[in-house]
């Protein structure tokens, strides 16, 4: 959207008019306002004000804030997302210098708790009133006050001094833990007997390190720390071109692969009005509809793993292998397809190839229905699964969970349908929910998606099968103006926002992964659980868990000697589930 | 050198692998795994994956190796049993790949591990990410050169 020069009125017209009319006197000059996006400066000093009365909002939730340098301070946007009406409003509020001050709203809105830290640590705003501002994104030896995120700092002849080689793990007794800003080794409850999982650990996309803290058997409260992960791919991007930039977020997440590069293709197309081609738009369709699929497969193999059920990780695994050779047959590789450009897709598809893609998701068929129907006859895993980290509906909004998380706890909001982008609003598909909130509910909505991935995919060869036409707009230049785009990856939302100045590069390029929203809702799901159920708890958000075994271990605050691996944790989860097969 | 022998002679089969996570996008972490599944199936040389290093012979070391996993990928490497062979994978372990500019790197997975043990075997697998096909060729030549030690 580019935006109107200072002065000009803006009318409120539509869904995104009552939106931002509902704010009042709060709203200091309207920005843009379109049917489907709105961009609104608030009143500095009354953020929390507007946040809560956002959240209120039926079918409001916060996708993600983002923060910029600007001359005068750092602009905090705050991008809102109202379903079904598929909009997104942002709203802008200036934290001026030399404070850098905005009240915290992640008091009235948990989702906002992470990307405030963020923004602390990348840019050095700061949030009065947030409930726990520790580091989050930078690691433990990262000086105080460098900001690397703000214009003046270079990514290469900036980087503080590396940390010392083999510099003490993060579990630490109080009395160890070093002064300084990083969680490590800080002990929220002591006395509490303390799971560690991680950093090094199979269930999270990223290296992520979890503290459990447990009474008995019980959860009382989760903690978390990342960083292991951050490769400050934003920063980057600003030194990419804007057709570079594709490559690089395409490796944010390897199995969210397609959903990213397209993520930021829709939000610069938004910002230079490009009319994508019909057949890119059902190109773009196919890839990402495919990688739904492995995605999926992948998951629910894992999940039968840390529930003893090895036969079902090899299942679903073996079938996934099919999809994953139909995607090098029509990208040229496995997992990084490099298909999405500014303007359509890099490569068509042949009718050979469709045809082999039509014929690999029609043989899945067979095999899906079968562990589908394993999965949901099985009066153990009932057992197991059902009301064990229930997520509810409110908190899924509050926290602001997307995807197969939130459609868990019978939230339908999918992006595919709310807002449509590449060929969805033209193919016959149908958003899977499911009530209840549990594990059971995750495990459901993502065994029936794989049908509908496969319904669509279908459509999409037929259509696209026999036709030849253009699959590039074509796109020159890209006008200063800012975008959002944001597309239903397996995982949830991924939101791209980007700025640009009229150069050939990104001015601010934010991503927000759906794992970002949906990692802590663990907050909400894990606490009261038995210790057994949090393995496939912490699993059922699907944070891409990378490999089978890490890190891990559980040590009693009382008495450091006690230990329990990772392998110890699965291995009571999968007792847990013998015990009840035996009962039944 | 007795004992030596007896080390050496322990690794010929059977390669049991742990795989670290030092910051990768996870394209060959899913990889990595997939090699454990039906069409790959590793576990037909011998190899398993498991769940502490100290039960290790090869150290999977996957990602650009950040500032804050660097000093853990340390620790890991320390509580593997020597002689290991460090298998890094994929561009980031090699040289960071596209991230090598990005101000949140450490040192390259080498040089981190070379800092702690100078005596360090190290392969490497290219690719980004490397095809299975390729890690299992990188198994047989890890396989191979334990023999000739």
């Amino acid at each position: 959207m580019s935006i109107a020069p200072s002065g000009t009125e803006v009318a409120l017209t539509g869904p995104v008019g009552q939106v931002i009319a509902s704010l009042g006197s709060a709203v200091v000059e309207v920005e843009f306002c379109d049917e489907r996006r709105g961009m609104a400066r608030i009143d500095p000093v009354r953020t929390v004000e507007v946040a809560s009365t956002m959240l209120a909002m039926d079918g409001a939730r916060l996708v993600t804030a983002t923060g910029l340098e600007v001359r005068d301070g750092i602009d905090v946007l705050y991008h809102w997302a109202v379903e079904p009406a598929g909009i997104v409003v942002t709203l802008k509020a200036l934290a001026t210098r030399p404070g850098l001050e905005l009240d915290s709203v992640a008091n009235v809105v948990p989702a906002a708790d992470w990307i405030e830290r963020e923004m602390h640590d990348l840019l050095g705003a700061n949030f009065p009133g947030h409930p726990d501002m520790r580091r989050l994104i930078l690691d433990d030896s990262w000086p105080e006050g460098v900001y690397p995120l703000r214009k003046g700092f270079d990514q290469v002849t900036d980087r503080p001094a590396l940390p010392p080689n083999r510099t003490p793990p993060d579990v630490l007794t109080p009395q160890e833990a070093p002064p300084g800003p990083g969680t490590a080794g800080q002990i929220k409850h002591p006395g509490k007997t303390m799971i560690n999982i991680g950093p090094f650990h199979p269930l999270q996309e990223e290296a992520e390190f979890f503290q459990l803290y447990v009474d008995g058997e019980t959860v009382v409260d989760v903690d978390v720390r990342i960083s292991y992960n951050h490769r400050g791919i934003e920063k980057l991007d600003e030194s990419k071109t804007f057709d570079q930039v594709p490559f690089v977020v395409e490796r944010v997440c390897g199995i969210c692969s397609a959903s990213h590069p397209l993520a930021y293709v829709q939000a610069v197309e938004e910002i230079a009005h490009v009319e994508v081609p019909e057949r890119a738009l059902y190109l773009r369709t196919i890839v990402n509809e495919l990688e739904r699929l492995h995605s999926h497969l992948l998951w629910v193999g894992l999940a039968g793993h840390f529930l003893g059920y090895n036969t079902v990780f090899m299942w679903a695994w073996k079938y996934r292998e099919p999809v994953m050779d139909v995607l090098e047959i029509a990208t040229g590789s496995r997992v990084t397809y490099a298909n999405c450009k500014i303007g359509g897709v890099r490569r068509d598809m042949t009718d050979e190839q469709l045809a082999q893609i039509d014929k690999a998701v029609t043989e899945l068929q067979g095999p899906m229905e079968m562990i589908t129907n394993v999965v949901l006859d099985d009066p153990v895993l009932h057992a197991r699964l059902k009301k064990v980290g229930v997520l509810s509906a409110a908190d899924a909004k509050a926290y602001g969970a997307t995807g197969p998380t939130a459609r868990g706890s019978d939230v339908p909001i999918d992006v595919r349908r709310d807002d449509p982008y590449a060929a969805y609003d033209r193919l016959d598909w149908k958003v899977i929910t499911a009530p209840g909130g549990d594990v059971f509910g995750k495990a459901v909505v993502r065994l029936l998606e794989n049908f509908e991935a496969v319904k669509i995919i279908k459509q999409c060869c037929a259509h696209l099968r026999g036709t030849k036409g253009e699959i590039d707009a074509k796109v020159e230049a890209i006008p200063p103006g800012e975008g959002v785009g944001h597309v239903e990856a397996p995982r949830g939302e991924t939101f791209h926002y980007v700025r640009s100045d009229g150069s050939n590069r990104p001015v601010r390029h934010k991503i927000r992964a759906p794992s970002f929203v949906n990692v802590p809702t663990f907050k909400a799901s894990c606490i009261g659980l038995q210790v057994p159920d949090v393995a496939i708890t912490l699993a059922s958000v699907d944070p891409c868990y990378s490999c089978t075994e890490r890190l891990c271990s559980v040590v009693d605050a009382e008495n450091p000697h006690r230990r329990l691996g990772f392998k110890e944790l699965v291995k009571l989860s999968q007792e847990k589930t013998r015990k009840m097969r035996k009962e039944w | 050198m007795a004992l030596t022998k007896l080390k050496n002679w322990a690794l010929r089969k059977s390669l049991w692998v742990y795989h670290v996570n030092a910051g990768a996008c996870n394209n060959c972490d899913i990889e990595v795994l997939d090699l454990l599944t039906p069409r790959y199936d590793i576990e037909r040389f011998g190899m398993l994956l498991v769940g502490s290093p100290r039960h290790a012979d090869v150290l999977a070391v996957t990602g650009t190796c950040t500032r804050q996993a660097m000093p853990r990928v340390q620790e890991v490497y320390m509580q593997t049993p020597r002689p290991c062979v460090v298998m890094a994978i994929g561009s980031c372990a090699l040289a960071q790949g596209i991230f090598a500019e990005s101000y949140h790197m450490g040192p390259k997975v080498d040089e981190a591990i070379r800092a702690v043990d100078p005596e360090a075997i190290i392969m490497y697998v290219p690719g980004c990410p490397p095809k299975p096909e390729a890690m299992i060729s990188a198994a047989v030549k890890a396989m191979e050169f334990l023999k000739q030690l």
